[in-house]
């Protein structure tokens, strides 16, 4: 989800950046071309300019009245083809010259030109219906006031429009080439951008309610994430303080709860009892229990599990199954414990390893019918096995009778949910595990497995007194 | 028999008081430390009940002080569960036996006895498992006040097995009691004598049955009625 986020982020600022980057190249390129034409129609009115002064200047006064001169490889220009057109009239109005002839006769409609230039346009002029740009002008001539008419055929001037094309072919092929390196180039300096923030994003998915001291680290972040971390990381500064005001409170509220438990439990104890008070006594045991669940939970989220003692699993194991034995005996079950002969050292705290071993018996003997059997099971590898002959937990639930507070459906637990909980935590503090599997007999079977690396160093002089 | 208990919550040493006294105890109930070394420096009393958690400090040092000046009157302790991590040193080096709150008047009374039966303890001379009676001067055993003979390794047996009534007796601790050094100890040497114990105890008509608790030891528990 977060991931997902980052990504179009990331691809929003890159598509706008080269949408905004062919925008640009696109208003530059239209700004040259414009610029480009422009230039190239002046040049074009310079020439129609010069050409007309050019031609008046060879209109020599004859005896008909003023005639056109011009010299010959100029007229040949002229008759070569019929990109120019030109055509002189006196002041009189009538034609002195014309080329093509055609053209005299539009021009004798028009009227007189001034001093001022005057420009038009013609289309679809002459035999290969062309369109024309053209000039009328009054100019001074040898032979007096002549009305100049001079036009040139539209894209007539090669050079300048084969100069255009290439220049806008140029500009044209850039324009994507630029976008496509743009987006490229973007997408790198986001990613490279935003990659600190993909790391605090990993981080983050670490934070949960029993890892709440996990902080973002605001190193290399953008300056303007940074605010917004570090919020973040207040938030959470104050959500840890509420998780240890919680805990404390759970804490306190179940030490306070056992002064008149014990004292409800003395009483009942104390009278003698019919069914009902069997009953209560049970519900005050099983108060007793819970209380003393949340304790235990309230201890392992306040401080660490001191776990650099050493433990003999044997030990621990089968001092469990002592103790416990007479009140699974008075729960008509019994309990077998069996290990190998030396102990079984481990790195650990052996009470918190008695407290496991004595919850999973606890729920063993509540689990399993009556006259069966639980069996206590010590290796040499580093485990402790408790199986019982009970109904056994179902495969989709293996995972979720670890939770804080689970019940199972329609079972009649005593206790608050929180003991395989409890269980956990305790091989997790220790690095080990804890599994479940289908026991040989058909109920459950828990294994706390120690890491190897928790496996002690025995003392050799054991083995020697051993033997 | 006389005991003194050290509990600073007024309502539960009240209930203490009472239940010891409906089992046959006198119980004097102190409420702090300074008190309870000043009490137990002044009367001889056969054992003492001692709450760790006190307002004037820490119950160990109760044990501490009695045990310098000589004094080895059984001490039970009564403890929580999530303060046995911190103090189990302390309860090693100086108490009896150990109690885990919240626990049943019923177990507590079990363990002032069990305390007041050792070798030494007030409650020295007989012993008592439903109907089976142990003379432990005499050395004779008696179901339903029909004496019963047994072989001296059974006698010794059946003497461990009730003077920790309701509770395990590992076999290890059997072999260890009823074998010397020198003995050849045959590995099933144990069970044999308690499966031979456990049908005369059936065949006598005992109201109190001998468990075995495999891989552990053995366990008499009085017979549900």
């Amino acid at each position: 989800m977060t991931l997902a986020r980052l990504r179009s982020l990331q691809l929003r600022l890159a598509v706008q950046l080269a949408i905004l980057y062919a925008v640009a190249t696109a208003i530059a390129a239209a700004i040259l071309i414009y610029q480009a034409y422009d230039t190239a129609e002046t040049l074009g009115e310079r020439d129609l300019n010069l050409r007309a002064a050019d031609l008046a200047r060879h209109v020599v006064p004859g005896t008909n009245g003023p005639r056109l001169d011009l010299p010959p490889q100029l007229a040949a220009a002229y008759q070569a083809g019929d990109a120019d057109m030109f055509a002189l009239r006196g002041t009189d109005g009538r034609v002195v010259a014309a080329s093509p002839p055609g053209f005299s006769d539009v021009v004798a409609k028009w009227p007189l030109p001034s001093d001022e230039p005057s420009y038009f346009n013609l289309r679809n002029f002459g035999p290969a219906a062309q369109d024309y740009h053209g000039l009328s002008v009054s100019v001074e001539s040898p032979a007096g006031q002549v009305a100049v008419a001079v036009a040139r055929a539209k894209g007539a001037n090669v050079l300048v429009s084969a100069l255009l094309r290439e220049f806008i072919m140029d500009v044209a092929w850039v324009v994507p080439l630029l976008v496509v390196v743009t987006v490229g180039v973007g997408i790198l300096v986001i990613r490279r951008g935003l990659a600190p923030m993909r790391e605090i994003s990993q981080v983050a998915a670490r934070i949960g309610p029993a890892t709440t001291h996990i902080r973002l680290s605001t190193k290399n972040l953008p300056e303007e994430i940074e605010p917004l971390v570090a919020a973040v990381n207040r938030a959470f500064d104050r959500l840890e303080q509420g998780f240890a005001v919680q805990r404390k409170f759970t804490a306190n509220a179940a030490h306070e709860l056992r002064t008149p438990l014990a004292i409800i439990t003395a009483m009942l104890d104390a009278m003698n009892g019919n069914g009902e008070m069997v009953k209560l006594r049970s519900d005050v045991a099983r108060m007793n229990r819970i209380v003393e669940q949340l304790l235990r939970v309230a201890r392992l989220d306040a401080v660490a599990l001191d776990v650099s003692g050493t433990a003999d699993l044997n030990e621990v194991a089968s001092e469990v199954v002592e103790t416990l034995a007479p009140w699974a005996l008075a729960q008509d079950r019994m309990i077998a414990f069996a290990g190998p002969d030396g102990p079984v050292r481990i790195k650990g705290n052996k009470h918190a390893i008695g407290d496991a071993i004595r919850n999973l018996v606890e729920n063993a003997v509540v689990h399993s019918p009556p006259r069966s059997e639980i069996a206590v099971n010590v290796e040499e590898a580093g485990r402790v096995s408790v199986l019982d002959c009970g109904p056994g937990i179902a495969a989709e639930q293996r995972e979720l009778i670890f939770e804080r507070f689970w019940r199972g459906k329609g079972t009649a637990s005593n206790g608050a949910g929180l003991g395989l909980a409890i269980v956990r935590e305790i091989m997790n503090a220790h690095r080990g595990s804890i599994r479940v599997d289908q026991g040989p007999a058909g109920g459950a079977s828990f294994t706390l497995c120690f890491a190897a690396e928790a496996r002690a160093a025995e003392p050799a002089a054991e083995h020697a007194t051993a033997g | 028999m006389r005991l003194l208990v050290v509990e600073d919550e007024p309502r539960i040493a009240e209930l203490l008081r009472s239940a010891l006294g409906r089992a046959g105890f006198v119980a004097d109930t102190v409420a702090s430390c300074a008190d309870a070394c000043a009490t137990l420096a002044l009367n001889p009393y056969d054992a003492a009940i001692l709450d760790l958690g006190l307002p004037d400090g820490d119950g160990l040092a109760v044990i501490g002080e009695a045990r310098r000046k000589g004094n080895p009157i059984p001490i039970l302790v009564l403890t929580a569960r999530d303060a046995i991590e911190d103090r189990v040193g302390g309860l090693d080096a100086g108490a009896d036996d150990y109690l885990v709150k919240p626990f049943a008047m019923s177990e507590l009374i079990a363990r002032t006895k069990a305390l007041l039966r050792r070798p030494g303890g007030a409650l020295g001379t007989m012993l008592k498992a439903g109907n089976i009676s142990f003379d432990t001067i005499g050395r004779d055993v008696s179901v339903a006040d029909v004496p019963l003979a047994l072989p001296r390794r059974e006698t010794a047996i059946l003497e461990h097995l009730m003077r920790r009534l309701g509770r395990v007796v590992p076999k290890a601790v059997l072999e260890e009691k009823l074998y010397g050094m020198d003995e050849e100890l045959e590995s099933n040497a144990i069970p044999v004598h308690v499966h031979h114990l456990r049908h005369k105890l059936l065949d006598g008509g005992a109201t109190a049955e001998i468990h075995t608790v495999r891989g552990v030891g053995y366990l008499l528990a009085e017979t549900k009625s």
